[in-house]
């Protein structure tokens, strides 16, 4: 095995793995924000009701869905894993590079490619995992044909080779910086809005009354509803399980609020140029120095045990609760014809249904879920900042390069002083939102919490490459001025 | 024996050390004021929501084409 | 307390022969992702998968774009196929 590298095993598909080209010149402002939307967009189009499911009721039920808010994936559609594969398959390929688990010379323009198809194809297998996981369960109908088993298999796959190809077309710089981040903050968005102010409209009672999908836009229907008390009403928009609530959507509204406010928390580092005399300045650090990026860690390793466990249960126990899989593990329990909840052990990782139920089955949970959280984002972020680029010796050398250092420092000791403060920022920063999803999660957010916090997050991130971008531009840009935005109001 | 409580000794050191430098570092924070925090929660939000609009508009597309084919 | 050593001697050749150890260990340490070897890539918040063109299968974005709508059109005709032909899987 000696100078075989992980990275090789893509050599072969070279030739066959598309790649979206560069672009040759700058792409303007205007450009970029269609080019980003646009991706956005036909991800969202794509949330469309897989082909060849078999009509008949199956027992197999939804295992994940308190994940899929956060990885933008939708039940028995083309995006059925959304962009887990794309997320998880970057994170687990960086961390390993990073830890020098797997060699990679990132010096080699070679060597880079290579790693970059590597994240690709494994990217791509795992959507071919996961959909074969999830035909062979049962979840898609109980007795496929061949055909509907080739059909599926050609739907899940190909969507997810469309969408690893949307990220790579925002990534590689025709969009805003990061295709996956701008695509799941477009689709947290559109979800949150459809969960306020959604019109659509569902069938809730066998006398054919209606009710909208949106929160708000259900109070409002629902006072104006002859069927319905005054009190009814109200108490319904507040209550009502089948669809979103108001409860909810105001819980939504307060978490996004605090990351807010925990967004604008930072150490402003006074600066000063070594060149020119008498020009300061603050560096700033934000205590969320590695944004939303450790709740997706944590979520991808949640995915995983979840993953792993439904596969073990499903595909080798089939659920039976005699089995010894079943009892070491935990098995399913079908909930509303719809969902699949987990049972002890397998549900301490997992968000309950309300704070309620939590308390009186499993008060564990609490401690577990939370405990599983802040473990998983501290360490993620103790190591992320220190290999994505951003680490202290980064920003020294950074500092070098534009003449600038940390006021009444020495050049050579500005990385010992960031040092001091940006992995205690990352790992407070990740440690403080985790438990800020999990204050969500545990009272019942089945995944909206953690969405929502993303959300924000990666918000502020797109915001923040957008703005710069804008001014990088002069202010050009004929978008801006039909809207009447001012430039770098954020 | 003493190595070995030492080892233990850090391990469950190393949390309360953690706990204390994360506290520490959030009371040192600058933090926005309220007026700053307004002016914030107005852009993203509003960034958010017209995003979301755009979104669901996408959606609501699907809606007669599922009624149509399913 | 102990009283302070001397200048110059064994020690300052110690200490000179560890920084310089040191130095070339960092050097020799190769980055750790693509942004820290200058190309890009994902900082501390942004997560960028791809920033180099490999020699692969060359498209243009549009084209990936078009492709993408083409491809759930076809899923859509997929629908209207089986409804149209009542059971077909």
């Amino acid at each position: 095995m000696a100078g075989f590298r992980l990275i090789d095993v893509a050599k072969p598909f070279l030739p066959l793995l598309p790649e979206v080209e560069l672009p040759y010149e700058k792409i303007g402002f205007d450009d970029k924000i269609v080019y980003t939307l646009i991706s956005g967009l036909i991800f969202l189009f794509a949330q469309f009701p897989l082909a060849g499911i078999s009509k008949e009721s199956t027992n197999v039920l939804d295992p994940i869905y308190f994940l899929r808010s956060i990885f933008a994936s939708e039940p028995k559609t083309l995006l059925e894993f959304g962009l887990f594969p794309v997320v998880s398959s970057a994170l687990i390929m960086q961390l390993l590079a990073g830890l020098k688990l797997i060699k990679v010379n990132f010096k080699l323009r070679q060597d880079r490619e290579l790693f970059q198809s590597t994240t690709k194809l494994f990217a791509i297998a795992q959507y071919f995992v996961l959909a074969n996981i999830f035909i062979f369960s049962g979840y898609y109908g109980n007795n496929l044909s061949l055909t509907a088993i080739v059909l599926l298999n050609l739907q899940l796959v190909g969507a997810g080779f469309f969408v690893t190809l949307l990220v790579e077309v925002v990534d590689k710089g025709h969009g805003f910086a990061s295709g996956a981040m701008a695509i799941t903050t477009i689709t947290i968005a559109t979800n949150f809005v459809a969960d306020v102010l959604g019109i659509n409209q569902f069938p809730v009672d066998d006398e054919g009354h209606t009710e909208p999908q949106g929160a708000l836009i259900n109070l409002l229907q629902s006072l104006r509803a002859s069927h319905k008390t005054y009190t009814g009403a109200v108490v319904g928009a507040f209550n009502r399980d089948y669809l979103p609530n108001l409860t909810t959507a105001f819980l939504v509204v307060g978490l996004a609020a605090a990351v807010c406010l925990l967004q604008n928390y930072r150490i402003e580092l006074p600066i000063r140029s070594t060149r020119a005399r008498g020009t300061t300045n603050v560096y700033p650090i934000r205590l969320l120095y590695i944004g939303g990026l450790s709740i997706w860690f944590s979520y991808v390793i949640l995915f995983y045990v979840h993953i792993a466990a439904f596969s073990l249960v499903q595909l080798v126990a089939k659920n039976d609760p005699t089995s010894i899989i079943y009892k070491i593990v935990g098995g399913y329990a079908p909930v509303n014809n719809l969902l699949y909840v987990p049972q002890f052990p397998l549900s301490l990782l997992t968000p309950p249904k309300s704070f309620l139920e939590c308390l009186i089955r499993q008060p564990l949970t609490l401690i577990t879920f939370t405990a599983f959280l802040v473990g998983t984002g501290a360490w993620f972020a103790t190591n992320w900042q220190a290999i994505s680029g951003s680490s202290a010796r980064d920003i020294a050398q950074q500092f070098k390069e534009q003449g600038i250092t940390l006021m009444g420092r020495r050049e050579q000791s500005v990385a010992k002083e960031l040092d001091k403060v940006v992995p205690v920022a990352s790992a407070a920063g990740a440690v403080s939102l985790a438990l800020i999803v999990s204050a969500g999660e545990l009272l019942g957010l089945k995944g909206k919490g953690a969405s929502i916090v993303l959300g924000v997050t990666g918000t502020f991130a797109l915001l923040e490459l957008i703005t710069m971008d804008y001014q990088q531009s002069g202010g050009q840009s004929a978008l801006a001025q039909v809207l009447g935005a001012p430039g770098g109001s954020f | 024996m003493a190595k070995g409580n030492n080892q233990i000794e850090k391990l469950a050191e190393a949390p309360v050390e953690f706990i204390k430098d994360g506290s520490a570092f959030i009371q040192k924070c600058q933090k926005p004021n309220s007026k700053e925090y307004l002016k914030i929660v107005r852009s993203v939000g509003i960034g958010f929501v017209a995003v979301g609009i755009i979104g669901y508009a996408i959606k609501l597309v699907h809606i007669p084409i599922r009624y149509l084919i399913v | 307390m102990s009283t302070p050593t001397p200048p110059g001697g064994q020690r300052t050749l110690q200490k000179r022969r560890a920084a310089q150890s040191a130095k070339e260990k960092q050097q020799k340490q190769t980055p750790t992702s693509t942004r820290q070897a200058g190309f890009g890539g994902s900082s501390n918040s942004v997560l960028k998968l791809y920033t180099d063109e490999a020699n692969g299968l060359r498209v243009d974005p549009l084209v990936v774009l078009f492709l993408a709508v083409g491809f759930i059109f076809s899923v859509v005709a997929l629908h209207v196929v089986a409804k149209v032909a009542g059971k077909l899987f």
